[in-house]
């Protein structure tokens, strides 16, 4: 049994259908990347896991099906998530927005909050500014955190490089690297940008219009000649 | 001069606990709540019930008060709010009728004159020379201290925190954790409360009468509207200005005095329609 088991899951806004039928698994202390373009279905993926969608089939966390369940839930049962576009909580300092991550993992607060400020030390610097005066990266740091904060046993991270320069997805990727290396930490993030994609994670799927289009790990999709078409125009 | 100050001081700190539980609505729901008013009534007629005519005591009936607006609150949610799914329009109609059917529901049962609050605490003081009853000195101070209460309890506890987490990214809540349904409740939920409680106070000072609700909602709207979303420091500022503009109205024109909180009103969102602190902040 995987750690983390999508199995046939399609997934539906009204009566359009954003996924049709995806199934790959995750197995623990893994980072995997889904990989597709605009409009693909990769926010629609996490938040289907997340329980924010409306699906069919099975996403199973140590065999424990997470469709039909609340996100309170999903939350409690260790599944941590940075969204697209961090949906932080704007006039709230960082400090309680990190505080906010916490909720429901509120023994662990003092332990995560340490970790998290030894991670990203600037949220510790600016503890009190307010989060809609953040650069991008910034809050994508506090984004991450604020996952952190929930305890997660599996990671969400939803494009964590959109709009960020190329020092600050060096910096992010190296605490994605770290936490999964450190902490065990299983991953799970979706990308655009392949190279990033590619340096990090063991297991790679490429999503296409809600399909899934070829699954392998980086160094195979480099060797798929059609692929490299495609996404490298090489 | 010192009399308009003080009296202004005492009127304002009670304005903003009227407005506070409509504040909170609005902010977290981004509706207006216009059976708010409502909820003062009933704290008002649930107090008099409880503490004049079964002549249990006071602090029971204030009880009762909060009580009965905390249920009254959370029935409008589930029964008129959730089921129209926040659509300001119609949740502000709904809201509207609910409030004339509820006059007319107790008009029914305790009928059309008005009932005089005996004080809920007795006496007089002087301050700084100028006399006030007890039970206005301690209306004012305990809407002071629930306000206070409120603040801290926003800020730093976890189901105050998700509440400002709600009004301000309902998905950020909800992968945080937070059931948002369930901080809905409870938002409506002390909301009520708050408003029952100033409802109690409310009667005290003036009267007790099926129409009632009229007067405290007009300054609860004002409050938002002028303050922009509630934060529980736009709603003591612009409080503090309603009240010590009525204050002053009253002492020059009596005749007016309930008229230029609506003149506010209607002026503040004709020249600025998103109020003079407009932000999503709690
Ligand atoms: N709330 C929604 N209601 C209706 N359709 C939606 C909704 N969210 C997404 N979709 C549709 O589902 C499909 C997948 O969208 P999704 O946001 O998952 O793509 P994505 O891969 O994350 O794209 P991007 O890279 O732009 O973030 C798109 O066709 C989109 O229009
Ligand atoms: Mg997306």
């Amino acid at each position: 049994m995987a750690f983390l088991e999508i199995d046939n899951l399609s997934a539906f806004y009204g009566r359009a259908q954003s996924l049709h039928d995806v199934s790959f698994d995750v197995a623990q202390g893994e980072i995997v990347a889904v990989i597709g373009t605009n409009g693909a279905g990769k926010s629609t993926l996490m938040d289907s896991i997340i329980g924010m969608v409306k699906n069919t089939g099975a996403i199973r966390l140590e065999g424990a099906d997470l469709v039909g369940r609340g996100s309170a839930e999903i939350v409690r049962m260790g599944v941590g998530y940075a969204p697209e576009r961090a949906h932080l909580f704007p006039f709230m300092a960082i400090e309680d927005n990190l505080l906010v991550g916490g909720y429901t993992a509120r023994d662990d607060i003092g332990r995560n909050l340490a970790h998290v400020h030894e991670l990203f030390p600037v949220l510790k610097e600016r503890a009190t500014q307010e989060t809609s005066t953040l650069s991008g990266g910034e809050r994508q740091m506090v984004s991450v955190g604020r996952a952190l904060m929930t305890s997660p046993r599996l990671l969400l991270v939803d494009e964590p490089t959109i709009g960020l320069s190329p020092k600050v997805c060096t910096e992010i990727a190296a605490t994605l690297r770290r936490l999964n290396q450190e902490d065990g930490l299983t991953i799970l993030i979706t990308e655009q940008n392949i190279n990033f994609a590619m340096s990090l994670a063991t297991h790679v799927h490429v999503l296409e219009t809600g399909h899934l289009r070829v699954s392998g790990t980086p160094e195979e999709l480099m060797a798929d000649d059609e692929l490299n078409k495609a996404y490298f125009g090489t | 001069m010192i009399q308009i100050l003080i009296q202004g001081l005492l009127l304002s700190g009670l304005y903003a606990l009227i407005a506070i539980g409509f504040t909170l609505i609005f902010s977290v729901g981004r509706v207006l709540n216009l059976a708010y008013g409502v909820n003062l009534m009933l704290g008002g007629y649930a107090y008099f019930w409880v503490s004049q005519t079964l002549g249990m005591p006071k602090l029971v009936g204030v009880a009762a008060g909060a009580g009965i607006g905390i249920l009254f609150g959370i029935a409008i949610h589930r029964l008129i709010v959730k089921p129209l799914k926040s659509d300001p329009v119609p949740v502000e109609i709904a809201t509207l009728i609910l409030a004339v059917v509820m006059q007319a529901g107790v008009v029914l049962i305790f009928g059309d004159a008005s009932k005089i609050l005996l004080p809920i605490v007795e006496g007089n003081w002087r301050v700084a020379g100028v006399s006030v009853t007890a039970n206005r000195l301690a209306a004012a101070l305990i809407s002071w201290v629930i306000l206070i209460g409120l603040y801290f309890f926003i800020r730093k506890t976890h189901v105050g925190r998700a509440i400002s987490a709600v009004s301000m990214d309902v998905k950020g809540a909800a992968l945080s954790g937070i059931n948002p349904d369930r901080i809905n409740t409870i938002t409506w939920g002390l909301s009520g409360a708050l408003g029952g409680l100033a409802g109690v106070f409310f009667a005290s000072v003036t009267q007790l009468y099926a129409g009632m609700w009229v007067a405290p909602l007009i300054i609860a709207v004002a409050v938002v509207i002028v303050g922009g979303i509630g934060s529980i420091w736009g709603t003591l500022i612009v409080a503090h200005i309603i009240g010590f503009m009525e204050v002053i109205t009253a002492s020059f024109m009596p005749e007016i005095r309930g008229v230029v909180t609506m003149l506010l009103i209607i002026g503040v969102l004709v020249m600025m329609p998103k109020g003079l602190f407009g932000r999503g902040e709690l």
